[in-house]
């Protein structure tokens, strides 16, 4: 028997935080071990057949849980997806049994002349019903090869697919039935919602940026979420015109922070990530912005325990 | 072809056909006026993710060139040769080959086998990792040499330069060479065979000694190592198997 009264309410684990691991940090980290749920990885970045950042991530491996974050399956291409990106995913995640899987619903491949090119990027696909086939289609391909669920994550857009089809349905109705007929999981990227409805407000969509993220996050069903992205984005003004950008460049902002609360309310304590990608700072501002997810997953822990004492 | 795949084409065009700022009226995005702001910030990461791809494989083109004409070149490249896989670490295969058919850069011919070395170092880093097997060279005592086959360390490749191109690569390292003795050995005409192979996770450079362009050409073949020695009758292949095996170039000898 623990110390612990009976009638207090047994201390759940918290929810999970991880980083993403990047170059810069790879030997710090190592060297400092630092007390993180688990480490994210571009699988991207590991596709080598050998190599010293294969050994490396390896060696991570054997102090963390890994999660592999892929940035390039296409997994909404209506040319579908290209057997030898599979084939090396399908390798990585046999020699690191990650804790998660992961992707985008995006599209990057397609024809380009007499080619398939690949866009090596996170290009938007309509919400129509030909997208939706296409990508649970794909989504069911990799999970059939992996052996796993994976988690699909929704997308900073740029621009707007000007549809003929009216039907074409919103974002998260798309989401939630790619989770429905899948299996699949959602990985719900807060930050990009909000570089969304800012954009969204920059062209006159909408007036209340903050409102209409929470409502995004309000009609995903909590079950299928599976894990939660923060990142910095930033605003750019130049000749070109305005525009928010999901650069991954900077600290998470307080709209960011107070919708990531929202989502821990409303999906419960799922894990999660903070990424930085460009202009990577010292590990010890990266591990301060984990703090804050930890502590914004205890206050929402907290109040959930008090709730069911009440 | 369906909708979805001719709205991905046209967005795929608009990033790498030139004259895309015009074929943003063409295509069924920009549903508002976000439209051509947001293609320009996709165009804009490919153009920065080409530039960051071809300096993590070819520093050394980069300093010859310059910031400024590298980035540019990364970009021509990018429109000329668009990625073909999800892994932009394979995209650059192509620079060499390009860089030797650009009229701007005739002038220094020697860039495009400098790009073909630095290629080569750059597949080697990520090759499959293999290690040395020191008992199986005791068959290069006891076992008929034609039907024995070295196996060379990950990544090892050949390529032989009318260029001094190891010392170029060089003078833009750490390798013990300035850069004033190898623009001596470029204006002397020197040429250079370049020998690169992985010794452990680290990518290694050095000039072929003399007949060692023949002999490792000839296993990397395939051949025999007698038939590799009988192609090089001017190197010491003893000496040449010592060095190589401590160079981590050697790794194991396998019987046919």
């Amino acid at each position: 028997m623990t110390a612990t009264h009976p009638a207090m309410p047994v201390p759940a684990r918290c929810a999970e935080v991880g980083i993403g691991w990047r170059h810069p940090h790879y030997a710090e980290l190592l060297e400092r071990q630092p007390a993180l749920d688990f480490l994210e990885v571009h699988s991207e970045n590991f596709f080598g057949n050998g190599g010293a950042a294969l050994a490396v991530l390896m060696q991570a491996r054997a102090q963390y849980p890994i999660s592999l974050h892929g940035v390039g399956l296409s997994l909404g291409s209506a040319v579908g997806l290209d057997p030898w990106h599979l084939d090396q995913l399908a390798r990585l995640v046999q020699r690191v049994d990650p804790v998660r899987v992961s992707d985008h619903a995006c599209f990057a491949r397609g024809t380009l002349g007499a080619q398939i090119v690949h866009g090596s990027d996170l290009l938007p696909i309509p919400f129509s019903d030909e997208a939706l086939d296409v990508l649970c289609r794909h989504v069911q391909q990799v999970q059939d090869r992996l052996q796993r669920r994976l988690m699909v994550e929704n997308l900073s857009a740029y621009v707007r697919w000007n549809s003929a089809n009216a039907q074409d349905g919103s974002e998260t109705d798309f989401l939630t039935t790619l989770a429905q007929r899948t299996g699949c999981l959602l990985l719900v990227d807060v930050n990009n919602i909000y570089v969304n409805a800012c954009n969204a407000q920059l062209a006159g969509h909408l007036g209340d940026p903050l409102q209409a993220c929470r409502d995004w996050l309000d009609a995903i069903p909590p079950a299928a979420v599976g894990e939660l992205h923060v990142a910095g984005h930033c605003h750019v003004a130049d000749a070109h015109g305005e525009i928010v950008i999901d650069d991954h460049g900077g600290r998470v902002s307080p709209a960011v922070w107070a919708l990531h609360r929202h989502a821990l309310a409303r999906f419960g304590l799922v894990p999660t990530l903070v990424e930085w990608d460009t202009d990577v700072p010292a590990l010890d501002v990266l591990l301060e912005e984990a703090a804050i997810a930890g502590r914004a997953g205890q206050a929402v822990h907290n109040a959930t325990a008090a709730e069911a004492l009440a | 072809m369906s909708a979805l795949a001719l709205q991905q084409q046209q967005l795929l065009e608009s990033l790498f056909l030139p004259a895309a700022e015009d074929a943003i009226k063409n295509i069924a995005i920009c549903a508002d006026s976000m439209g051509i702001r947001g293609l320009k910030a996709y165009q804009s990461n490919g153009h920065a993710l080409a530039e960051r791809a071809l300096l993590a494989a070819y520093p050394v083109l980069a300093q010859m060139l310059g910031a400024e004409s590298f980035a540019a070149l990364a970009r021509a490249l990018w429109h000329a040769t668009p990625p073909q896989r999800g892994d932009v670490a394979q995209w650059g295969d192509t620079l060499a080959d390009f860089v030797a058919a650009s009229p701007q850069l005739a002038g220094e011919p020697y860039l495009a086998d400098v790009a073909r070395v630095e290629w080569a170092l750059h597949c080697c880093a990520s090759a499959a990792d293999a290690v040395l097997q020191p008992a199986t060279l005791a068959l290069l005592g006891s076992h008929d040499l034609d039907a024995l086959r070295l196996q060379l360390a990950p990544g090892t490749a050949l390529l032989c330069s009318p260029w001094p191109v190891v010392s170029l690569v060089h003078a833009h390292g750490d390798g013990g060479v300035t850069l004033a003795q190898a623009a001596a050995l470029l204006h002397a005409g020197q040429a250079e065979d370049a020998l690169v192979w992985r010794q452990g996770y680290r990518p290694r450079l050095r000039q072929a000694q003399a007949g060692e362009a023949d002999f490792v050409a000839a296993l990397l073949a395939g051949s025999a190592l007698g038939a590799a020695m009988d192609a090089a009758p001017q190197l010491d292949t003893s000496a040449w198997l010592t060095d190589a095996v401590q160079s981590g170039l050697l790794l194991a000898a396998h019987p046919f």
